[in-house]
């Protein structure tokens, strides 16, 4: 990965850091975490902003960061491209020179015309000789984007760079961005909390959670299978369970949960007997109709039980049910389609059937105590 | 005289403890800065033969002038230059034009250090002068302390006005040009000598009086106010005994005729 | 009219802001963007002159500018004449006092300036002395302003120390805060109006265009 970024930090204070990451070029990583996790701390490390006490940074070949031997380039010279939180536009300087101001490396007679190409290519022609406090957040934001990249930069960085605008926009500048991508041949990484922003864009993401990276993948794997029940609850996923394995066959592993034999995906690291942390992801909870049409098919892990919750979330309704039989089962979520409800008489108080699907149960070292 | 300064606290602590229900407050008494030291020792000496206190105020006698002009309450003025006196009772605003209480004197000073030796007089200072070794020289400000006049008249009575014109640093009052004169960044001045003699100044250097004759006489006037109280017109009497003359005449005043008008 | 002391100290207000306009930036960006042990006591020590009253700073000049002083001395070797009473000891005294003056509104200038706009300058590859002219300096230029103003017209006004460390010498040492207060000793009101009237008009001029133009520069990032 000569050509990418290379990212290790390692430090206790100020802020503890313990980051491995490694991004291709053209590939968008999206680095979460809970607020504090230190998100923002390895992005500015990465710029050149905050010097790690020990680490090495290294992009397209060339050494950026070398505590051990003491080498540290500057801001200036990793040429990097930043979109802050807050874009830190220029507040004095038009839209056209915020974005000139990155074209140092320009020859001075073709940066207005540069600049001009940057602004247009971020939908934002016309609007040159605007201050920024004149820009809507959008308008500020592609003026950052545009700034960020007119550098020609080795890598982008975006620190929350859609956490300031409304939703609406928010949504227009993720096309955006994804269009500007398809070009840009260099490695970027976005710092965002939102953890459906980060499925949406990014090609990897890597979870961070008190400055350690606990695990780096593709976002579908992340959430069918995460490494441990922390990954799993800082992605969000609720049906997060712990049971003890029973045993194994060839395609399979049985689990004790709650009274009940659950059928997971074979995990045969798991020696019979053991504690385990079960995950069974929301989409891979199938709702069963009360009439199914046809003959009657055998399903996985069928799970029935009351329903105690319903919450309406855009098209879709959140669903809580508890499983009967012994009181101490904990409640399982998942969300149907809002016509759904109507046609299979989703209450709450109803009773429902569900299948936890095989393929989707995955099993975790349980949490120490 | 932190000595005498506290001493003068506790005779007024004591005075208060003994007395704690007396209705009559020291009157302030405003005096031109040149009387500092002698005052406090005639303002003690008094409180121990009358059992009377007054307030001591120093400062400028043209700002004491203004501040009675607007209504401040002093009860008695003693003045440097008897013309703020004689102005204000003019204007009604002094019971009568009071008594000379005291003439001022004017010595040369010079520090510790200084190419300048002040027993030769004046003739000293020609001397250094020709030598280019006067930096500077510090009087009061001729133009409105009475000090200052009298320290230019001397000049000028010894021919050495314009050679010692451009040297000069002016000190608001006379007290701030002894401490300009004694201070080591001048090679000396023309100081009061009641100021000389104190016993603050007389170990920073050297000095010697100036004749009364090279300049017109500093003529100390005081007079009480329209508001003056019992007290104050007491001390302005016990200012006119014998007691009270020996003390301003050790600390280098000359008198008056008793009784001068 | 003292057109002297007037020139005099419009002279002693331009050789402190020229002095003052360098060393105040250089400290207010230190103070505003390092972190160093010590700082807090060194800010304190920077703002003292704005509590201590003009006798205590008048008192430790005298005695540090005098011959007695190692300074005072080291002076006279270097330049051959004494620093008290002089132009010099003014224009001295007068940066010294006037410090507060002019760092406090410029470090909060710079401290205003959002940390992430300096950094996306280093981003953007700018060199350390570009930030500084082209994003900071811009930025902070109303604080700066405003320090530059204080500082003039505070000058013009001083009075306690010049009137302890000066001498009131025609042309060297006595300014037109000093002739006015000697004009009022003499009992020359009618000039000491017309002084005091003056020196009033010049402050009142030179504050209000301070403000005029802030807003005017306010507008202008508008």
């Amino acid at each position: 990965m000569a050509e990418g970024l290379s990212v290790r930090l390692r430090q206790r204070a100020p802020i503890p850091l313990e980051v491995a990451l490694e991004v291709a070029p053209g590939e968008l990583l999206a680095l979460v975490g809970p607020s504090g996790s230190g998100k923002s701390s390895v992005l500015r490390a990465i710029a050149g902003l905050l010097r790690p006490r020990e680490g090495r940074i290294a992009c397209a070949g060339e050494t950026w960061l070398d505590a051990g031997a003491g080498l540290s380039l500057p801001p200036q010279r990793r040429r990097v491209g930043f979109v802050f939180q807050h874009y830190a536009l220029f507040p004095h300087m038009s839209a056209l020179d915020n974005v000139a101001a990155a074209l140092g490396h320009w020859p001075q007679a073709g940066r207005a015309a540069r600049a001009r190409e940057w602004l247009a290519r971020v939908h934002l022609a016309g609007l040159e000789e605007r201050k920024p406090v004149r820009l809507s957040g959008g308008q500020q934001q592609r003026v950052a984007v545009a700034r960020a990249l007119a550098g020609e930069p080795r890598a982008l960085l975006l620190d929350e760079p859609f956490s300031a605008v409304d939703q609406v926009t928010r949504r227009k500048l993720y096309r955006e961005l994804a269009e500007l991508r398809r070009t840009l041949p260099i490695p970027q990484i976005l710092v965002t909390h939102d953890l459906d922003e980060a499925a949406l864009l990014a090609d990897r993401i890597a979870v961070l959670h008190h400055g350690r990276t606990l695990q780096t993948g593709p976002p579908a794997e992340l959430l069918a299978r995460p490494a441990s029940p922390l990954v799993a609850r800082l992605l969000d996923q609720r049906n997060l369970f712990e049971g003890t394995v029973l045993g194994h066959e060839p395609e399979r592993t049985w689990i004790a949960w709650a009274g009940r034999r659950l059928e997971a995906r074979p995990a045969p690291g798991f020696a019979p007997g053991a504690r385990v942390a079960w995950l069974i992801p929301e989409a891979q909870v199938r709702l069963l109709r009360r009439d199914p049409p046809g003959g009657r098919r055998p399903r996985d892990n069928v799970v029935t039980g009351t329903v105690v919750e319903m919450l309406a979330l855009g098209g879709r309704v959140q669903v809580t049910l508890a499983p009967d039989g012994r009181a101490e089962a904990p409640p399982i979520a998942f969300s149907v389609a809002a016509h759904i409800i109507g046609r299979e008489g989703i209450a709450p108080g109803a009773e429902l059937r569900l299948s936890l699907l095989a393929a989707g149960l995955h099993l975790m070292p349980p949490e120490p105590a | 005289m932190i000595a005498r300064l506290s001493a003068t606290l506790l005779a007024a602590m004591l005075l208060f403890t003994a007395a704690p229900a007396r209705a009559d407050p020291p009157p302030p008494v405003a005096a031109a800065s040149d009387l500092k030291f002698a005052l406090e020792e005639a303002a003690a000496q008094f409180e121990h033969d009358t059992g009377k206190a007054v307030k001591l105020v120093f400062g400028s006698s043209g700002n004491f002038a203004r501040q009675i002009e607007q209504g401040a309450p002093f009860e008695l003025l003693l003045s440097a230059d008897e013309g703020y006196v004689l102005a204000l009772a003019g204007k009604g605003l002094m019971r009568d034009q009071g008594v000379l209480y005291a003439i001022g004197r004017i010595a040369l000073f010079a520090p510790h250090g200084s190419p300048l030796d002040p027993a030769a007089g004046l003739d000293a200072l020609r001397g250094v002068l020709a030598r280019g070794q006067l930096t500077r020289f510090a009087i009061a400000n001729p133009e409105h302390a009475p000090y200052g006049r009298a320290a230019v008249e001397a000049l000028r009575h010894a021919g050495l006005w314009d050679a010692v014109q451009p040297r000069l640093v002016l000190g608001e009052n006379a007290t701030q040009a002894a401490q300009y004169a004694a201070s080591g960044s001048t090679e000396g001045g023309i100081v009061p000598y009641s100021l000389a003699l104190s016993t603050n100044f007389r170990d920073r250097g050297r000095y010697a009086l100036l004749p009364a004759e090279w300049h017109a006489p500093l003529r100390q006037r005081m007079a009480l106010t329209r508001g003056a109280g019992p007290t104050a017109r007491a001390f302005y009497d016990w200012l006119q005994q014998p007691a009270a003359r020996a003390i301003f005449a050790r600390h280098g005043f000359e008198l008056p005729e008793a009784g001068a008008r | 009219m003292d057109w002297q002391a007037l020139r005099l100290s419009i002279a002693l207000a331009s050789w402190t802001l020229a002095a003052l306009l360098p060393l105040g930036l250089l400290l207010a960006r230190l103070l505003a963007y390092r972190r160093f042990r010590g700082q807090g006591w060194v800010e304190a020590l920077l703002a003292l002159p704005l509590v201590l009253p003009p006798t205590v700073i008048g008192f430790y000049l005298l005695e540090g500018f005098g011959a007695a002083s190692g300074f005072g001395r080291a002076w006279e070797a270097l330049f051959g004449h004494r620093l008290v009473f002089t132009f010099e000891g003014l224009v001295l005294a007068s940066i010294l006092v006037n410090v507060p003056f002019a760092v406090q509104p410029m470090q909060r200038a710079f401290e205003a300036i959002p940390r992430e706009v300096r950094e996306a300058a280093a981003c953007c590859g700018m060199g350390r002395w570009r930030i500084v002219t082209r994003i900071e300096l811009p930025l902070a230029w109303p604080g700066i302003l405003t320090a530059l103003v204080l500082v003039f017209a505070h000058t013009l006004g001083e009075f306690g120390v010049v009137l302890m460390v000066g001498g009131s010498i025609p042309g060297e040492t006595r300014t037109i805060a000093i002739a006015i207060y000697d004009r009022v000793q003499a009992f020359d009101d009618a000039a000491a109006g017309r002084m005091s009237a003056l020196l009033l008009a010049i402050s009142l001029v030179t504050i209000a265009a301070s403000y005029a133009l802030t807003r005017r520069l306010g507008r202008r990032d508008g």
